[in-house]
């Protein structure tokens, strides 16, 4: 029951999509922020699944949070590739070589499509360890997400507070908490 | 005993709607709905319906952009960069009704000889105002067309007289916070304040360089700049400067607010280029507003015969 209530409420930002982009202005720029803001944030709340699991245990559905973040950065790739590039697969390698704003979020994306290949039970055990790179892509798609904005609005500045503070807490337990457990 | 027998369809005249309550059903419906979400959206839905209501313009129609498509009226109202009330598009529309753009002054100053105050009253009276429809491109990428109305710039300038010393056009736009929301938040604004913007003397004296009061046959709405805009057609949106209160004939290139914040990404010069792209996305093709599918970007936004030669030696890539 929880993880059908869980999977319902992921796939909100799309049904949100599809029922608003026909009125949109700007729809090409609409489905990215839609689709970028929705992976990044589910990105962040799979991350703070095991900081948070003595308040709410949702170790088990890590998994497919972590799908979702990458179904939405899916999308995002493909609004670039399909509508935004117009299917011109030159234009999409010569962005990615020649802008930075391009190639963090296109590592970001690689980075992220590797895990949700590697993420069954069979190939997690054995590339589990490699999955240390989400912390790569979080800090990538927060400086991606802060590039796509002439100006930096509170949204930006939250996200940045929030990489601090996940990335804070596993620096603090690694590190901090380890020093003091030796001591004893 | 004699009795009239109404039909069982006849209802009596107090139970018909007037006329005017039955148009204005589809506004009740959505602030019903708004209703439904929170009060404070009801409250910007009014403020919306409220800013529709425009005065008409006396105008004659011209030849420029006579074969372009319009964007509709709504597009070009609810999508609009005016970073004085929010970073986002749809804000100005439910925002901008703390501008008052009546009474409104422009000061003409700096190297003219005659410098001098005109109200927005002096300028659609006395002047005849034309429409134009341009092509209007964002360095966001998106694009749109609208029929502005209003008059050249040259016109306002040449009643002024600059002397031989005014080489640039220096372009404010009116400081006061309780108009403009962002302006109150000091150093924690979007952006600097005022917004300024330059042209150098003949892109302002250019013909197709023009002074909008109006868009799409009536007054602009505050969110497009009311009362009185600088639209200049063949440069990045960010030129056109919103809501003027000043223009000042100067001696050295002034600083535009864009140049500014980031002088690595935005120029003094922005000419709409496919060439040369921001370093952060490709200008080769713009987005029209409403369309999911792209256009190729024109150089210099469509307008290279009429401005190509003001740029004939400078390196484009240089000055962006």
């Amino acid at each position: 029951m929880k993880k059908i209530i869980l999977f319902l409420v992921l796939l909100l930002p799309l049904f949100y999509l599809l029922a608003t982009v026909q009125s949109a202005n700007d729809p090409i720029k609409y489905i990215f922020t839609c689709t970028g803001l929705s992976a990044i944030v589910i990105l962040m709340i799979s991350l703070a699944i095991a900081p948070l699991k003595k308040v709410i245990n949702l170790l088990k559905y890590r998994r497919m949070v972590g799908l979702f973040a990458f179904f939405y950065a899916f999308l995002h790739f493909i609004n670039f590739y399909v509508l935004d590039a117009e299917l011109d697969f030159a234009f999409v390698i010569k962005e990615t070589l020649d802008k930075p704003f391009v190639y963090l979020g296109m590592i970001s994306f690689v980075i992220l499509l590797f895990m949700a290949i590697t993420s069954t039970k069979k190939l997690f055990a054995k590339f589990n360890k490699y999955h240390k790179a989400v912390y790569l892509v979080l800090i990538l798609v927060t400086i991606h997400s802060s590039m796509a904005q002439k100006v930096l609005s509170s949204l930006e500045y939250a996200f940045i507070l929030s990489v601090i503070v996940l990335l804070g807490i596993r620096v603090y337990k690694k590190y901090v908490m380890k020093e003091t457990s030796n001591k004893i | 005993m004699y009795t009239l027998k109404q039909k069982n369809w006849k209802i009596s005249e107090n139970e018909i709607t007037s006329e005017n309550l039955f148009n204005k059903r589809r506004d009740f419906l959505k602030l019903g709905a708004a209703a439904l979400v929170s009060s404070s959206v009801v409250a910007e839905k009014l403020a919306a319906v409220e800013s529709v209501k425009r005065a008409s313009l006396d105008f004659k129609k011209t030849l420029y952009g006579k074969d372009l498509e319009l964007n509709s009226f709504d597009q070009a109202s609810t999508y609009n960069n005016f970073y004085e009330f929010s970073l986002k598009k749809d804000a100005p529309a439910k925002l901008a009704h703390t501008l008052k753009p009546n009474p409104w002054d422009i000061e003409i100053h700096g190297e003219v000889q005659k410098p001098m105050h005109i109200s927005l009253d002096d300028i659609v009276s006395s002047y005849p105002l034309e429409e134009r429809i341009y092509r209007f491109r964002c360095v966001e990428g998106w694009s749109m067309v609208v029929p502005w109305i209003g008059v050249t710039l040259a016109h306002l300038i040449k009643k002024a007289k600059p002397t031989s010393k005014a080489k640039y056009v220096k372009f404010t736009t009116m400081l006061d916070p309780e108009m403009f929301p962002d302006q109150k938040r000091g150093l924690f604004g979007n952006i600097p304040y005022p917004y300024v913007e330059g042209l150098r003397i003949d892109e302002a004296m250019n013909d197709l360089t023009f002074m909008a009061v109006g868009m799409y046959g009536k007054i602009l709405p505050n969110q497009n700049g009311a009362p009185i805009r600088l639209v200049v057609p063949w440069k990045y949106g960010f030129k056109s400067i919103k809501s003027i209160v000043s223009i000042e004939l100067v001696e050295k290139e002034p600083l535009n607010t864009w140049k500014l914040i980031n002088a690595r990404e935005y120029g003094f010069y922005a000419n709409v280029n496919p060439e040369v792209d921001h370093p952060r996305w490709s200008q080769a093709k713009e987005r029209k507003l409403g369309s999911f599918f792209k256009n190729k970007t024109m150089m210099f936004n469509g307008y290279e015969e009429e401005v190509g030669h003001m740029y004939k030696n400078m390196d484009l890539r240089k000055y962006i």
